[in-house]
């Protein structure tokens, strides 16, 4: 399950009175969920694009998209898999759309903006992190992301990214060696 | 086959995460993760994710739910009117179409001089001599250049107007 589902708000779908525009959700409950996943959403979307201008307007379409579903949700846990599964594919589509963009910015402009308040040491993690993330591939990525930044479990990273879960092991076990080689922190005699 | 997953790699997970690792763990937790390949790159990487976690998040610049909630609303009340009108500006259009197509039919019908004029350039087409139409089309559009024009005019805006009603979203 991924991290801080701590507010349960299973049954509070209401079709109230957004008939018009189409959605199940009313708004204190969007509200409350937007508020818990936004942030994070927003740094999984950074993350997998390499994009923080692309990544705040995938965002913004992703719950849109999400509203507009207008499905019913057994758990917080599924619409926030939903949600993450949307944004997932969002990501790739504007991939696709603008391959020579994304090489652009993926050798790193914007995000290797390091925020103030980090000593030098940490800056210099960060950078080095963020380097290493750029190289690998978007799904990398991602799944990296949601076991480790997420905590979410395979099958639902399975889900959200589109692979079987019989996939997902060996995907993730590759993804983790190339970071851990890419980090410099791969154990000797056993670089990919 | 090469494991892709080990049992203590959750333990090694958890013992990074809460900030345990490597010092505040057990001496075989240590000696294991020195020997297997998966718990070594679980411990290198998960603990850099975990801070970048927490840094992005913190830098994170979103916007306001009630924003996003209001944005949204206004989109979905606009793409639902501008789906509910399509069928009618469709049938709108349509009947336009058929209207000029019946009003075309008619003048063509009971019109000699424009048969006339019409088999004249239908001879210079089959014989591909463009000066022998030249004659008869400024014949035509001196003789009616209102209603040439008009009925150019109309070939030009109709499917203009029917692409940008249909597709412009």
């Amino acid at each position: 399950m991924f991290r801080e589902t701590t507010i349960n708000d299973i049954g509070c779908d209401h079709a109230l009175d957004n008939a018009a525009a189409g959605f199940v959700m009313d708004e204190d409950t969007f509200r409350a969920f937007y508020e818990r996943t936004a942030r994070g959403l927003w740094a999984y979307l950074t993350r997998v694009t390499g994009d923080r201008t692309l990544a705040e307007d995938l965002l913004q379409e992703a719950f849109y998209r999400f509203l507009r579903a207008s499905a019913t949700y057994a758990s917080e846990a599924h619409r926030r898999n939903s949600l993450y599964r949307i944004a997932t594919n969002l990501a790739r589509d504007a991939r696709r759309r603008s391959l020579a963009r994304a090489a652009a910015t993926l050798v790193g402009d914007d995000i290797e903006r390091v925020p103030s308040g980090l000593d030098a040491a940490a800056a210099e993690h960060r950078t080095d992190f963020t380097r290493a993330m750029t190289r690998l591939k978007p799904r990398e990525r991602a799944i990296l992301w949601l076991a480790y930044a997420e905590g979410a479990s395979h099958s639902e990273i399975a889900e959200v990214v589109g692979v079987r879960a019989t996939s997902l092991k060996p995907m993730l076990f590759r993804a983790r060696r190339r970071l851990a080689t890419l980090l410099g922190r791969a154990p000797k005699g056993e670089k990919s | 086959m090469k494991p892709v997953e080990c049992e203590w790699e959750a333990e090694v997970l958890s013992a990074v995460l809460q900030s345990r690792w490597p010092e505040r763990v057990d001496d075989a937790l240590r000696a294991h993760v020195a020997a297997c390949t998966i718990c070594a790159d679980v411990a290198a990487i998960a603990g850099a994710i975990d801070d970048d976690r927490e840094t992005m998040r913190a830098s994170a610049v979103v916007p306001d739910s009630g924003r996003v909630w209001w944005r949204a609303q206004m989109r979905a009340r606009r793409e639902a009117a501008a789906t509910a009108g399509r069928p009618i500006t469709a049938a709108q259009v349509i009947a336009f179409a058929c209207a000029m197509g019946l009003l075309g039919a008619c003048f063509g019908a009971t019109s000699a001089w424009f048969q006339t004029e019409l088999k004249k350039i239908a001879s210079g087409v089959a014989g591909f001599k463009i000066p022998a139409l030249l004659p008869s089309a400024a014949a035509l559009i001196a003789g009616h250049g209102v209603l040439v024009l008009a009925l150019a005019a109309a070939l030009l805006l109709v499917p203009a107007a029917v692409y940008f009603t249909m597709f412009r979203d």
